[in-house]
């Protein structure tokens, strides 16, 4: 305790002078951050009419948004997806982050397979959602291969412009971050904790459950704040791979900014932006990343 | 001591990573309560050895005995061995108490209320009742070094193996952690090997001390014995309390760099060695008269020990040797740098290593 006590006395002795610091963070942070979001939330209750928008106070489009079938549905799909690609990504993940983080000795070897999962990342994002056309497709590579090696007579049509072609594509696209947190924690797990374990008798599924998992959750934690961030903001994955047919708020933003309904918009990134703030504080309750990391 | 059937015994056991020969042939009996402590400098094999013997590693040839049963292929856990970790290798995430339970609970688990019990008797055996429910962040050196003790004590094994215990403490509780771990000891009755790179906590610690050398027991006995009759030149030199002249022996002559010197006896080695302790050595002032052996040298530095001072002086040929006065046989005396002294021991204090000597 006193070993941490002094290093503190000396930073709040330099206060005055090192808090400047952080002021050009943060007047970025206030003027293109702090400043929209407050802005995005005025303009969500402005008076809308079909060609023109006023500052006039009104719940119009709040009610609209949640008297709606098709906006409701869009909030539940987008947390529907949400969940399938977070349990994806982590499925996936996790024994691929188990494999380069802990059975991976060498510390380099498991570097490079990092940046090998991080590789697909440096193609645009667009080649990478479009690129799933032609394997999904009706006439597409997988269905090709089905058929010709006799595993199904007729293409599977659902594998395209469908909630599971979005599944598959976000989950490509957003598992590497799930890796990456969690094969940095493995690797930092001390060999000789596992090999105290195997000496003390414990199999390898006590192990697994009981020291490498709970030693890897912060990872898990950071992972699926990175995922869920980016999926619940997702809109062009859902757009390219599922036809129209899945709309997630995201794609409500979208269009309603076409059309120049910002009220509309600006409901709509409120609650999205009021799901993300649930989601992560929910995660950063499971665990104390500020103790763990 | 009491107890002189070997509780383990190793056998010829080699272990090579790639070129690198870390055992050679290394036989070994240790009886059972004991403290045995293992010395050697880094690179001597000693951590393998120890992980040999825990079952971490296969040795290459050779087999390891324990109570009378060859364990060379026995799994780790199914050995009842102990292993103490350097770096106590506590698990970060659960508290004292299940830290020591954990090897409780694997397995077939003892009844709760059983449980609970035991954990908490050797939780209160190493000292720190009350702090069951702390997590083990929260706890100093000290303290993780119990638990660690007591994570492998609680699963009540004959041998426990202690990879360099004390060296991630600090001095002050290093010292204090020495006399509790021989008190633990000998409580429980069950032997300790205890593996060290620091002469003096294996002479202090251990009933006897194996002195490992290039992957090879170089001696094995009473701290005394070691001490006073060290097997090897190497030995001597890991005891950091010789000056070692090397030479050549011819018949009953040793000539070094103090000239030719008539020797009776000796200790076998491969390489004839003159050894002097630090503390058998006497400073004269050059060109004093002294019968018998010594050798010219220039006084450098010296270094107040509280007990003792020892002084360096520089031979000639560069070598340094070390004069160790106790303050018990009268006050410190002050050298001049840079001047010559002539530095002269008693022959019969001398250790003669040499082939063909007995």
């Amino acid at each position: 305790m006193s070993d941490t006590a002094l290093p503190a006395a000396s930073v709040s002795s330099g206060n005055s002078k090192s808090a400047w610091l952080i002021v050009p963070g943060m007047i970025w942070m206030l003027l293109f951050l702090v400043a929209p979001i407050l802005l995005i939330l005025y303009v969500s209750f402005w008076t809308q009419t079909t060609f023109k928008i006023e500052p006039t106070l009104t719940l119009q489009s709040w009610k609209a948004f949640f008297g709606s079938d098709t906006y409701l549905a869009s909030l539940w799909t987008t947390i529907r997806i949400w969940l399938l690609v977070l349990a994806a990504t982590f499925i996936v993940g996790y024994p691929t982050a188990l494999f380069v983080g802990l059975f991976v000795k060498n510390k380099t070897l498991s570097t490079v397979l990092l940046v090998i999962c991080v590789i697909p990342f440096w193609t645009s994002f667009l080649i990478r959602v479009l690129a799933w056309r032609p394997m999904l497709g009706k006439e597409g590579a997988i269905n090709i291969i089905l058929q010709k090696f006799g595993i199904t007579s007729q293409p599977i049509e659902a594998l395209l412009f469908t909630e599971l072609s979005v599944v598959i594509g976000m989950t490509q696209i957003y598992v590497v971050f799930m890796v990456g947190p969690i094969a940095f924690m493995l690797g930092r797990i001390d060999p000789n904790i596992i090999e105290a374990a195997r000496d003390l008798g414990a199999g390898f599924g006590r192990i697994f459950w009981k020291i490498i998992f709970p030693l890897s959750l912060p990872g898990v934690i950071v992972g699926a704040i990175f995922v869920s961030v980016m999926v619940l903001g997702e809109f062009a994955t859902a757009a390219a791979l599922s036809g129209r047919k899945v709309n997630l708020l995201g794609n409500i933003i979208v269009t309603q900014v076409g059309s120049l309904k910002w009220a509309m918009a600006s409901v709509a990134g409120v609650i999205l932006t009021i799901v993300m703030g649930l989601v992560i504080a929910g995660f950063l309750r499971i665990v104390d990343l500020k103790r763990e990391l | 001591m009491t107890d002189h059937q070997p509780i383990f015994r190793l056998e010829g056991v080699t272990k090579s990573y790639g070129q690198v020969k870390a055992l050679r042939d290394v036989t070994l009996r240790v009886a059972g309560n004991e403290y045995i402590s293992l010395l050697g400098p880094s690179g001597s094999g000693k951590s393998t050895l120890l992980r040999v013997i825990a079952g971490f590693e296969a040795p290459d040839s050779g087999q390891v005995f324990f109570e009378g049963r060859d364990i060379t292929h026995v799994p780790a856990h199914e050995r009842g061995i102990g292993f103490v970790f350097q770096n106590f290798a506590l698990f970060p995430h659960l508290t004292v108490f299940d830290n020591v339970a954990f090897g409780l609970r694997n397995g077939k688990a003892p009844e709760p209320a059983d449980l609970d019990k035991r954990v908490r008797d050797i939780i209160a055996l190493v000292g720190l009742s009350g702090m069951e429910g702390r997590g083990v962040h929260q706890i100093s050196g000290g303290q993780k070094q119990r638990v660690a003790l007591a994570r492998t004590l609680v699963m009540a094994p004959r041998l426990v193996l202690l990879d360099e215990p004390l060296g991630a403490l600090d001095a002050n509780l290093r010292h204090r952690m020495r006399n509790e771990l021989r008190a633990i000891r000998e409580k429980l009755g069950v032997t300790f090997l205890h593996v060290t790179g620091s002469e003096t906590e294996a002479l202090a610690m251990g009933d006897r001390v194996v002195v490992l050398d290039h992957g090879r027991i170089a001696q094995f006995g009473k701290p005394d014995e070691v001490y006073g009759r060290p097997a090897s030149p190497n030995v001597a030199h890991f005891l950091n309390r010789y000056n070692i002249f090397s030479g050549a022996l011819e018949g009953s002559t040793f000539t070094g760099p103090f000239g030719a010197i008539g020797v009776s006896g000796g200790t076998p080695s491969d390489k004839p060695a003159y050894a002097i302790r630090y503390d058998r050595m006497t400073v004269e002032p050059a060109g004093a008269p002294v019968a018998g052996p010594a050798i010219p040298a220039t006084f450098v530095a010296s270094e107040y020990l509280g007990s003792s001072v020892i002084y360096f002086f520089e031979a000639a040929d560069g070598q340094v040797i070390e004069v160790e006065h106790h303050l018990s046989l009268g006050a410190p005396q002050s050298y001049e740098p840079k001047a010559q002294y002539l530095l002269r021991w008693r022959p019969e204090d001398a250790i003669v290593f040499g082939p063909g000597v007995n």
